[in-house]
């Protein structure tokens, strides 16, 4: 039985008339068990493969290499299936037609779908939401099912579908399962890998080399095989008359969740989680109170971890007024660090959207200031991956200029590890 | 000789803490429940608490009980005791039975440089309370040997209040706990004033010149005694600094006593200095008090607590009141029978002699506190604390081997 544990990291005394308050609410779980095996119910597992003209030989070989791992990586007695993906999207394991569209993982099963995937071949154009639509049918045809879990594996834009063909696809699929999404080579499009991953509660990465793909399909899939809590939702109580200004998951990445709520009664919203594994997540919450009088302490929000309706645990996020400057300047070290993070991901995403549309002075501004910010929070990576696109200066002024010749691979790894942030240290 | 019919209930508030039921003979336990106990509904909006007493509905933490409660033994009696805004503990308590003609209000301040000192001030109030309830001495029917009857009963009261501290707080501290007490015994005839410490009894007349009734054992005090201000005397920075208390380590507890008849209307204050500090002229507790249109004790006592939290709230804030409304037809015909001491603050063995009270007339415009006599034989040293090293041997010795009288230094 998976054990959650929360803490809360802010500074609570707020100064006269002042009403805003953030927090940073660590989640913890340990004990999560083995997906489908905590007795929650089944979990599925579906692997799709960009099998588009444009994979040409070497990517849909390592792209097969890869999906045969991740079939040996899925636990046996898990429900999977095999899609293969190109203009249009085909169930390539199990074969069936109508019915059940997702078997469970045997020997016989594996053996059977790795002949499937063999028989992959590089042929025609991209549609992934039909891809998309098709995991989300298969998905349903198991009732039994609590976690569901794709990965996405693309190698081109969307030539086949329109933006909102595309974004429609995305929100049939909300809530229904999540994806990790992979793109192999330079000619996929962050942003728009991006919006599937973060609708769908998943990751986006690229792969740099071919030969990587069977390893990163390997713990995608045992990573997910470790969540053996299939779905968790956090919940944000406030006070009446109070207003939830946002609510950001801010490590391991920054997702905003502020617009994904749904109400529970009138004063809580549930934000999708997803499963999870043993890991721990950070929250920013931040939330806007009617101004009382110094002295009053109140609670400012409950933070909790829900499946279903058992609230599996609970931070309290408070609010003192207090005519004590040196309480009330103080900024929290956590608040601090992981606001700078969501600033530096901002910072680099939208330098790089400037810089490919040939704006290269909000390019050199916004990359600076990304600069900035990954020295102040630490985050040697983001500095690493931020030095391939621009030559830095001087970071603590937020000086820097373009390189002349980019590696678009540096650009689009900068772009995908941009979300990525840091844990402050100590 | 008591012209007055006893009511044998007293009126209850059910949201209130119900710790005053006039159990007159069972000596005040602690109440463990109220050390721990919280509201059952959020203070500030009557929503349901969580289990965190967080409100559910509005998140203002409700405060225990033991951090905020208010008593309502009777319509002309309440109180009202406040953790403050600064301090993290409530240490100060207090106690208040009353029926429909007789009230015993206490209001006690655990010394917060002590340990248990909220435990210590609970036990005291309500020892002392349900003491001196449990008890009506008449003396020989008149009102003077009345009062010499209550003023030992109040020695007494304090007495057994601090063998209660000493009962039920650590044997072995390293820091004594401690606590002051102020009670005030008021019924239509008169009030019976006893305080130890730097909690305080006011007279607040509707009309006339409110006093205070006792005097605090302070280092504040001494120095008023030796001639400063009492502004500037209650603003040094020992002010605080108490010279009798209750507790283990107390040298003395001979209570200070004072008594006054009650001739007009007006409003009867227990308190600790958590309201004082901000109002300790009698004026300005007046000027305060003046500020309601005919309040019920409970608003009373709300808003003078209210009102030290807006000053800051630096103390436990205690306030204990109780509405003498002259004008009866028994309270006149007591006066009239009793009169009203004269200016020269007659001691309490002064007022023994009938004589005196007898041959006043009897006036309404000033009632005057007496005092305990400061000439008794058998005072220690605290006193009257003096530079000269005038203290017997079982006094504190500093460091530089002076002997000075033992002191608690205040909170704050």
């Amino acid at each position: 039985m998976a054990v959650f544990t929360s803490m809360v990291y802010q500074n609570e005394f707020l100064a006269e008339s002042s009403t805003d308050i953030n927090a940073i609410v660590r989640i913890t779980c340990a004990e999560a068990g083995v997906a489908g095996q905590t007795g929650v119910g089944d979990v599925g597992e579906i692997v799709i493969v960009d099998t588009s003209a444009s994979m040409g030989l070497v990517n849909l070989q390592a792209a097969k290499d890869a999906a045969m791992v991740a079939l040996d990586t899925i636990v046996d007695g898990t429900y999977f299936a095999i899609i293969a993906g190109n203009h249009r999207a085909y169930l390539a394991y199990p074969r069936v037609t109508s019915g059940p569209g997702m078997v469970r993982m045997t020997p016989e099963a594996r053996a059977e779908a790795k002949r499937a995937v063999a028989g992959f071949r590089a042929d025609g154009g991209t549609a992934m939401g039909s891809w998309l639509l098709l995991a989300r049918s298969l998905f349903a045809s198991i009732t039994s099912l609590a976690g569901k879990h794709a990965i996405l594996l693309t190698d081109g834009e969307n030539h086949n579908e329109s933006a909102t063909q595309l974004e429609n696809s995305i929100r049939q699929c909300l809530g229904q399962f999540q994806v990790d999404c992979r793109g192999i080579g330079i000619e996929w499009q962050v942003s728009e890998i991006r919006k599937i991953a973060t609708a769908l509660l998943g990751t986006v990465d690229m792969i740099p080399t071919a030969k990587d793909l069977p390893i990163v399909f390997q713990e995608l899939i045992a990573r997910s095989m470790g969540r053996g809590v299939p779905d968790a939702q956090l919940r944000v109580w406030v006070p009446q008359n109070a207003q939830i200004l946002f609510v950001r998951q801010v490590s391991p990445t920054v997702e905003d969740l502020t617009q994904r709520r749904t109400p529970v009664d009138a004063l809580t919203m549930s934000y999708p989680t997803g499963a999870w594994g043993d890991e721990a997540r950070d929250y920013h919450i931040s939330v806007r109170l009617p101004a009382k009088a110094v002295g009053t302490e109140q609670l400012a929000a409950r933070v909790q971890l829900a499946t279903g309706t058992a609230i599996l645990t609970q931070g309290l996020v408070k609010a003192k007024w207090s005519a004590n400057a040196s309480l009330t300047t103080q900024i929290s070290p956590e608040v601090a660090h992981y606001t700078g993070q969501t600033e530096l991901a901002s910072a680099i995403q939208e330098g790089l959207a400037a810089h490919s549309q040939g704006d290269d002075r909000t390019a050199t501004q916004k990359l600076g200031r990304a600069a900035q910010l990954a020295q102040e929070t630490g985050n040697k990576e983001a500095t690493t991956r931020l030095a391939k696109v621009v030559d830095i200066d001087d970071a603590a002024t937020g000086k820097v200029t373009m390189k002349k010749n980019i590696d678009k691979a540096d650009e689009m790894a900068l772009d995908t590890s941009s979300t990525r942030t840091t844990r402050i240290r100590g | 000789m008591n012209i007055f019919s006893r009511t044998p209930g007293v009126e209850w508030n059910p949201q209130d803490l119900d710790d005053t039921q006039p159990v007159a003979t069972t000596p005040a336990n602690s109440d463990s429940d109220l050390m721990t106990a919280y509201p059952t509904n959020c203070p500030a909006c009557q929503g349901e608490l969580g289990i965190d007493s967080y409100c559910l509905s509005c998140g203002q933490k409700a405060k225990s009980l033991r951090e905020h409660f208010q008593i309502t033994p009777s319509d002309w009696v309440a109180g009202v005791c406040d953790i403050g805004l600064v301090h993290v503990r409530n240490e100060d308590a207090m106690a208040g039975i009353a029926d429909g003609f007789r009230a015993v209000l206490v209001a006690c301040d655990g010394v917060t440089t002590s340990d248990d000192s909220d435990v210590a001030s609970l036990a005291a109030a309500r020892t002392a309370c349900h003491f001196l309830w449990s008890q009506d001495p008449q003396g020989t029917g008149t009102l003077a040997s009345r009062t010499e009857a209550v003023g030992e009963l109040l020695t007494q009261a304090v007495a057994e209040a601090n063998q209660e501290v000493i009962n039920q707080t650590s044997p072995t501290s390293l820091n004594a706990a401690a606590s002051t007490i102020a009670i005030a015994i008021v019924d239509s005839e008169a009030v019976f004033c006893a305080s130890l410490g730097d909690s305080r009894v006011y007279w607040i007349p509707d009309d006339g010149e409110p006093q205070l009734l006792t005097k605090d054992h302070s280092l504040a005090q001494d120095g008023i005694d030796s001639g400063a201000k009492r502004e500037d005397a209650e603003a040094s920075a020992l002010a605080h600094t108490i010279t009798k208390w209750l507790g283990r380590d107390a040298t003395d507890i001979e209570p200070y006593l004072a008594w006054m008849p009650v001739t007009d209307p007006g409003w009867i204050l227990v308190c600790t200095d958590g309201l004082w500090n901000y109002a300790s002229e009698p004026t300005a507790i007046k000027e305060l008090v003046g500020f309601l249109d005919e309040p019920t004790p409970l608003a009373l006592a709300q808003y003078l607590v209210a009102w030290a939290n807006e000053k800051g709230g630096h103390d436990n804030i205690t306030v204990v009141c109780a509405r003498v409304d002259a004008g009866s037809p028994t309270v006149t015909a007591l006066s009239e029978a009793t009169g009203v001491v004269d200016s020269e603050t007659p001691t309490i063995s002064q007022v023994l002699d009938e004589e005196i009270l007898e041959e006043k007339p009897t006036t309404r415009t000033r009632p005057i506190a007496s005092s305990n006599p400061p000439d008794t034989d058998d005072s220690t040293p605290d006193d009257e604390p003096t530079d000269q090293g005038q203290t017997p041997s079982d006094t504190q010795i500093d460091d530089t081997g002076e002997q000075i009288p033992p002191v608690k230094p205040a909170d704050d």
